[in-house]
């Protein structure tokens, strides 16, 4: 897990102050210097300056920590979804996009980001809600069972594949599954027998939209 | 505010926030989802309390300074100098 010092300098930095700022704290306890202008400067320093600078920094180092795919695998819940996404083999849409570059080890962050205006900060928020259920519900829970009960919180939205994929080029609207279901905006493009399931294990065969494969989805082509 | 009763406040703020560092440094060394949490949320929220105790004691022992230094004479109490005095 851990990340190159050259490549990303936060976590160094952050390490850096605070040691830093431990040491002066640390030199004030030992030492008992009286409260004079030099104390106090020194005291400013070890417990303004350098504690922020390092909690800024380790802030920043723990955000991007929380878009990487070992975060959501820290929850052992995720193990199957974390397993199946570095499977070279499977053909699952979050393995075959986990393979692509753009996504790589941000995999899950990367599909399951909002990309709203204050998407970064409401993905965080609705992160907490994640954590809030492991922690009171599924922290014990058996993986087979995991598989079988988690669901994803909202609905999936179209846009989030469409923020990447272009719907409006030549080619989408040949396709004649997107042509019949273009008014259908509870078609979702990752239910099953569409692009779907994202996940080997998706809601256990429960497509948001019905599955087509057959003329299921209104069939006219 | 005695320099005694100073520095023991000072001492509390100094130990809090060697635990709020220690927080932070664990979210690094060891990422998980409860480390990066704690370090965002309780790390972060002893650390400012910490340096508002430092705040506290600096102003306070400014305004004592300073109504010494307009009043010497009629200050009954025998601080020794308005820099503080003995650990
Ligand atoms: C290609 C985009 C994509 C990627 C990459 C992706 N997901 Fe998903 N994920 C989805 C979609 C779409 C759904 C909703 C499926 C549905 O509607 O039931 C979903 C649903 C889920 C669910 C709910 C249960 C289920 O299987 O439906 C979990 C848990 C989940 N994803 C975890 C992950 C994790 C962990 C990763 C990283 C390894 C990941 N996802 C990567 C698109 C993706
Ligand atoms: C962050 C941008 C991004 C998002 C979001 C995204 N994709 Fe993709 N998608 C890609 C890229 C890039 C590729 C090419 C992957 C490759 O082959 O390397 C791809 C490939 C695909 C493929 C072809 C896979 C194959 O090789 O057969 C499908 C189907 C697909 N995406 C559907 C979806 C669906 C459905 C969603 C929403 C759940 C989605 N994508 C979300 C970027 C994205």
């Amino acid at each position: 897990m851990a990340t190159s010092i050259l490549g990303n300098p936060l976590p160094a930095i952050t390490i850096l102050c605070a040691v830093i700022a431990a040491a002066l704290l640390v030199h004030y306890i030992v030492k008992r210097p009286p409260l004079n202008t030099q104390t106090k400067l020194l005291l400013l320093a070890g417990l303004g300056l350098f504690p922020i600078l390092s909690a800024g920094s380790g802030s920043y180092a723990g955000f991007v920590q929380t878009t990487k795919r070992d975060f959501c695998g820290g929850c052992h819940v995720m193990e199957p979804w974390i397993k199946d996404a570095e499977d070279p083999h499977s053909t699952s849409l979050s393995a075959m996009h986990a393979r692509n570059e753009l996504f790589g080890d941000k995999s899950c962050y990367t599909c399951h980001a909002d990309y709203g205006m204050f998407g970064t900060v409401a993905t965080k928020i609705a992160g907490l809600h994640h954590v809030y259920g492991y922690l009171t519900k599924y922290w014990d829970t058996p993986l087979e069972e995991a598989v079988k009960t988690i669901k994803i919180f909202k609905p999936f939205p179209n846009s989030t594949c469409t923020h990447c994929h272009s719907t409006t080029l030549p080619g989408f609207a040949q396709v004649p599954d997107h042509k019949a279901t273009a008014d259908d905006a509870t078609a979702s493009c990752a239910s099953k027998g569409c692009h779907g399931p994202a996940h080997p294990f998706a809601s256990n065969g429960e497509p948001t939209a019905p599955p087509h494969g057959a003329p299921a989805t209104g069939g006219t082509p | 505010m005695t320099a005694h009763r100073q520095r023991q406040i000072l001492v509390a703020a100094c130990v809090m926030c060697l635990v709020a560092l220690a927080m932070i440094v664990w979210s690094i060394v060891l990422p998980s989802p409860l480390s990066v949490m704690v370090a965002m949320s309780v790390a972060q929220g002893i650390g400012t309390l910490s340096l508002m105790l430092y705040v506290w004691v600096v102003i306070a022992d400014l305004r004592r300074a300073r109504v010494l230094g307009e009043d010497e004479k009629a200050a009954a109490s025998p601080a020794p100098g308005k820099d503080g005095n003995v650990g």
